[in-house]
């Protein structure tokens, strides 16, 4: 059974913060990795690798959830690395390229600024859990209904999507299965063959997907959804704690901003 | 009491009627049983009990409330809940507790309140100690349970139940009927789709639809009776002695 998102439940400071806080936070923070020269680079690091701590992600879980991307990192470094002007440092001779300092420094840069920014949003999907993530949107932009965007139906929207993601997916497993009885193929064959073998399972998705948006559609009806004012199980709200987490994040964003300001 | 008056329906122009002049009187707290073969209407009648389809011709009338009229399609559909033959495609919450408060949180209810409802509603289906889990991490009986749980919490006077037990296993079909039961001891109106009428002896009224009409009401026994008339429209499951 697939598991949606990294949510893993547990009772760690990060996981009790109000869902707000910790998205405003990686919003900040994402702001800081884009503009950090060298000594912030340290201050974020460190910063990054206490709230890890405290969120109780082992070393192996973190570096785990740069693996999705680690090819794409890796990507960013070399074109970095090797297409940078300056000073050589290493040249490949039969190559018609060469290493040089600036590379070398850039491609560590802007490799350290990606990790940067999806270890901060692992540690927010990590201690989220899916329905306070769409909470925490949707109060935050509760402001934007004022000029006319539903906060409330986007959020409904992003929560049905999440809710759905799994349904289809097994949908997808019980129609193969299903063509599979017959006497289709999906394993043998070149690579067009088999494409061809699972595209013809689109249209029965797509078919089953809009039948089942109808009749969630009435559902929703007949258990009174609307438009216009509703109430949920947990109404957020701010602790001390978040306050406090609030303080701390905005005095860590100023900071920042000073440090960069006395550098220059 | 919901009142149905010469209900007639058909869902696009040019099609035949699905219902035609439909008749039924549902009293508080009864237990109506609807049973009929397969697409005779049973579906598309209780959808018109909670405003889901209005009546092309004809009425119906919750508590005193006509389903055309827009402002009391609320507090119609608060009273008259409906759980659906499929329960996937009803059930909305990323976790089981947020499902069961859809409805409340529909009504704009205080989080105190719909939390309150919610542990009860969850408690009466006998799923306490699931509020955390993903609905697709439940079995198909569960997620049946579910459902009921999501119509319950809005505290409804009638509950339409769309063939309840189907797909369920023997043990999961008990565990249902018995739900069904005792809300029907707290004083909630039930209607009842049945494919099986060993499911609706316990009924206190049956009636049999047969192409959009009403064939045939009554008691179990006096339905059972007509033995021959029940197995002319192709229902089956009939007891040996024709009533219990």
């Amino acid at each position: 059974m697939i598991r949606l998102g990294q949510y893993l439940p547990a009772d760690t400071a990060v996981h009790r913060l109000d869902p707000r806080v910790k998205i405003l936070s990686v919003v900040a923070l994402s702001m800081m990795i884009f503009a950090a020269t060298w000594p912030e680079i340290l201050l974020i690091s460190l910063f990054l690798i206490a709230v890890i701590r405290a969120t109780r992600m082992t070393p192996v879980q973190a570096l785990g959830a740069l693996r999705p991307v680690a090819v794409f990192m890796a990507m960013i470094f070399l074109v970095h690395l090797l297409f940078t002007e300056g000073l050589p440092i290493l040249s490949l001779t039969p190559l018609p390229v060469r290493i040089t300092r600036e590379g070398l420094v850039r491609g560590i840069y802007v490799t350290w600024q990606f990790a940067g920014l999806v270890l901060a949003a692992a540690i927010l999907t990590r201690s989220t859990s899916p329905s306070d993530l769409v909470g925490g949107i949707e109060r935050l932009l509760r402001p934007l209904s004022r000029i006319g965007i539903p906060s409330q139906d986007l959020a409904m929207m992003i929560a049905m999507a999440l809710r759905f993601m799994p349904m289809l997916l097994e949908e997808y497993d019980r129609l193969r299965m299903a063509q599979m009885a017959r006497g289709a193929d999906f394993t043998t064959g070149s690579i067009a063959l088999r494409t061809r073998a699972v595209s013809s399972l689109a249209v029965p998705l797509l078919l089953s997907a809009f039948r089942r948006a109808d009749e969630l559609a009435v559902a929703m009806e007949a258990r009174g959804y609307r438009r216009g004012p509703r109430t949920t199980l947990r109404e957020l709200a701010f602790s001390r704690c978040d306050l406090g987490a609030f303080a701390a994040m905005t005095a860590f964003f100023l900071a920042n901003f000073v440090l960069r300001m006395a550098i220059r | 009491m919901i009142h149905v008056e010469n209900l007639t329906y058909r869902y696009d122009a040019g099609e035949p009627d699905c219902l035609r002049g439909i008749g039924l009187d549902i009293e508080e707290g009864a237990h109506t049983a609807l049973i009929g073969p397969n697409g005779c209407g049973k579906t598309t009648l209780i959808k018109h009990l909670n405003a889901l389809l209005f009546p092309r011709a004809g009425t119906v009338c919750v508590d005193g409330m006509m389903t055309t009229e827009a402002a009391s399609v609320r507090e119609i559909r608060r009273r008259v809940g409906m759980v659906f033959q499929n329960p996937d495609s009803q059930i909305v919450g990323m976790t089981v507790e947020e499902d069961v408060a859809f409805g409340p949180g529909n009504l704009a209810l205080p989080s105190a309140e719909i939390r309150r409802r919610v542990d009860e509603s969850l408690a009466m289906v006998g799923m306490t100690g699931f509020e955390k889990r993903a609905p697709h991490t439940l079995s198909g009986g569960e997620k049946r349970l579910l459902s009921i749980a999501g119509v319950v919490a809005m505290n409804p006077r009638y509950i339409a139940f769309d063939e309840p037990t189907a797909y369920l296993d023997p043990a999961g079909k008990q565990r249902v009927l018995e739900i069904i039961r005792k809300l029907n001891r707290e004083g909630i109106a039930i209607i009842h789709i049945a494919h099986d009428m060993r499911d609706v002896a316990e009924a206190d009224r049956v009636v049999v639809l047969d192409r959009g009409q009403v064939l045939l009401t009554g008691t179990p026994a006096e339905v059972f009776e007509r033995a021959d008339l029940l197995i002319a429209v192709g229902l089956d499951g009939l007891p040996q002695e024709g009533g219990s």
